[in-house]
């Protein structure tokens, strides 16, 4: 147990470590970088004097760099990023927290399905190798995966929203409508999201799909698979008890990079549903030159992603008797 | 397939090549062509690579040779003119839908779309490669690195490495395109995909090195009295590049695949001076193509990006099952 404890805080220190690093990319990039927009924002006439004055302040943008970084790392650890350009009163904070609820409505809600559904079709395919199915399903997976997710979002548009008029073809909810605790708000909810949540997942089952397959094809070349199969278990019974939990592992491993993954996914299907996530934020962000918030947006969802892979980290410790008890 | 068994008796099929190399270099290039020999017949039996090649070549040729392709469709289809990517054609209707004339109708410049495909894949194609060059060399240099130096120049390295390949890809390249300086450009979006892209190569070459370096002749290397410089590239390198290609060709794949996203949301090259097909695609959906019905305005580009991504997956896959046989059928 000591042993898992110990690589448990390594994997907290590193953890820590991105994020750190994730700071400093963020003040290289928007602050310390010649022509960055902190530099520029004394010169940018979309903005009020005394709006400028209020971030000068509060930020020490008229003191040394070093000092200037200090201020930022402050800042950033109270999770405060200064005032939106374009909405001079609102905290940058505030409008990525109300957005960040429908993105984790959105990738929540995929998720599931593409771990199920991927799973499954990993297992089957690395279990009936070579047959038609794994045959069938290979090809289905790289399919997807090889085809941008925006232009996947767009042709399920063609098909649902505009040919057969099943599903409405934009936004989260209907139009006006904010979401409440009852059955009418629920139901315009998934509504709404069917056709983003059916986008994100087809989009991104291929990746977890082949990752478990070729993990459990690497697990039934082992020796114990054999062993098992000499005394005479069942399919079933040994590719339940077996060779699914240790190909699990790897499984667990890369779920956590794949977030990485569904999370662009995810900013492509706000983008073509006009979804009100922070990837449309961040978007709609870009192009107004609010960059507070751009900057906002980008720490909460690497801060996010990094927690993320720490609890899946975590996880793989419990899961792996080796780590466990050696 | 290591370069320090270069001395082996005389081989006829090298003899023709006398006068024009040296000794050693003939050598060499002797044991490259045994190499890949070897290689492509392992190559051949994969189906799906094989098809991958076919579709890239496919889509090499029309890239190469765009002019000329048009040129025989305007022929074919009696055209008035071959068109060029940026020609309105005043005398038709814009967004007008396909006809004799316009094989895929025009956008809403009254540019004809069949041409604009044909000459987006010279654009597609040459920021997947050229942006793939960036992030090859950068993952490869940290790789090389941070496997060979390993310690705390190591884990510094890595750390680095850990914030690229953790934070989604898309979220990086919106940063750096909002944030470099510049207007959006072929040279701007090859930079910031390339940036961005280059941390699971650095992962796959460090742990590459790190078994290669306690391999014996590497140690022997060592002995002899061999600087780092000359261990890195003339041992270790030599011995990741395998892996590191096929690695390269999955990325050029994710490069195009990455092109185009940032090309569709509008951080990619302006469609009036470059024509990419995510551009087209960027045109179609400002135009409400698909609310509108103009189907094919938005089919084509994609399936164009599909067929490309999905040759260099294929390419890419075999490639890794030839250089990594652990990965071949048991």
């Amino acid at each position: 147990m000591a042993n898992a404890l110990r690589l448990m805080a390594r994997k907290a220190l590193n953890s820590f470590i991105t994020i750190l690093l994730v700071i400093v990319l963020n003040f290289v990039l928007f602050r310390a970088m010649p022509g960055s927009p902190m530099m520029n924002l004394r010169s940018n006439p979309a903005l009020s004097e005394s709006f400028k004055l209020k971030m000068i302040d509060e930020f020490g943008l008229d003191q040394p760099m070093y000092v200037q970084f200090i201020e930022y790392v402050k800042h950033v650890l109270t999770l405060d990023f200064g005032y939106s350009f374009i909405n001079p009163l609102t905290p940058a904070l505030d409008l990525i927290m109300d957005n960040m609820v429908w993105t984790l409505i959105l990738v929540g809600a995929s998720s599931i399905f593409m771990i199920v559904i991927g799973m499954t079709i990993g297992i089957i395919s690395a279990w009936k190798r070579g047959s038609k199915f794994d045959t069938g399903s290979l090809a289905f997976s790289l399919f997807f995966y090889a085809m941008p997710t925006f232009w996947l979002a767009m042709m399920l548009i063609v098909i649902f929203a505009i040919e057969l008029d099943w599903l409405p073809p934009n936004s989260a909810l209907p139009y006006g409508e904010r979401l409440e605790l009852s059955w009418e708000s629920f139901k315009g909810l998934l509504y709404h999201l069917t056709l983003p949540a059916i986008s994100l997942t087809i989009g991104s089952i291929a990746a977890f799909s082949l990752i478990m397959r070729g993990s459990l094809i690497d697990v039934m070349t082992e020796d114990y698979i054999t062993t098992a199969k000499a005394k005479g278990l069942s399919d079933a019974n040994m590719l339940k008890h077996h060779a699914v939990p240790n190909a699990m592992l790897p499984m667990v491993a890369l779920i956590a990079i794949d977030i990485a993954f569904v999370v662009g996914g995810a900013f492509q299907v706000e983008y073509v549903f006009d979804y009100p996530g922070v990837g449309w934020l961040a978007v709609d962000a870009t192009f107004k030159h609010d960059y507070p918030v751009l900057e906002c947006a980008f720490f909460i969802i690497a801060l996010a992603v990094v927690l993320a892979n720490l609890i899946a980290d975590t996880l793989l410790v419990y899961m792996d008797p080796r780590i466990k008890e050696g | 397939m290591a370069a320090a068994t270069s001395f082996s008796s005389e081989d006829k099929s090298s003899s023709r090549l006398s006068g024009l190399f040296s000794e050693p270099a003939r050598e060499k290039l002797r044991l490259l062509r045994k190499r890949f020999k070897k290689t492509w017949a392992i190559y051949r039996h994969n189906r799906l690579g094989m098809l991958g090649l076919f579709i890239l070549m496919g889509f090499i040729l029309v890239a190469v040779f765009a002019p000329q392709v048009i040129q025989v469709c305007a022929w074919i289809g009696d055209w008035e003119i071959a068109y060029d990517p940026f020609y309105r054609d005043e005398s038709v209707d814009d967004e007008s839908p396909p006809s004799p004339e316009h094989w895929l109708g025009t956008d809403s410049m009254n540019r004809d779309l069949f041409t604009r495909i044909i000459y987006g894949a010279r654009v597609s194609l040459l920021v997947g490669l050229v942006a793939t060059a960036v992030s090859m060399g950068l993952g490869t240099a940290v790789g090389l690195l941070g496997g060979y130096w390993g310690g705390v120049k190591d884990e510094v390295l890595m750390r680095i490495t850990d914030v690229f390949l953790v934070i989604p890809w898309l979220a990086l390249m919106i940063v750096f395109a909002a944030v470099l300086p510049g207007g959006p450009s072929v040279t701007k979006i090859i930079l910031v995909i390339g940036i961005t892209g280059w941390s699971s190569t650095a992962r796959i070459v460090r742990a590459q090195v790190f078994s290669v370096k306690e391999r014996t002749f590497v140690e022997r290397a060592k002995a002899i009295g061999a600087g780092d410089y000359h261990i890195v590239v003339k041992h270790i390198f030599p011995n990741v590049f395998p892996l590191m290609f096929a690695n390269a060709i999955l990325t050029i794949a994710i490069s195009i695949l990455s092109e185009s996203t940032l090309s569709f949301i509008g951080l990619g090259p302006h469609s009036s001076e470059v024509v990419t097909w995510g551009n087209i695609l960027e045109n179609a959906d400002n135009a409400l193509a698909i609310q509108r019905g103009l189907y094919w305005w938005v089919a084509v580009p994609g399936l164009c990006i599909v067929g490309v991504v999905l040759a260099f997956t294929f390419i890419g896959n075999a490639l890794d099952e030839v250089f990594n046989p652990r990965l071949r059928r048991r």
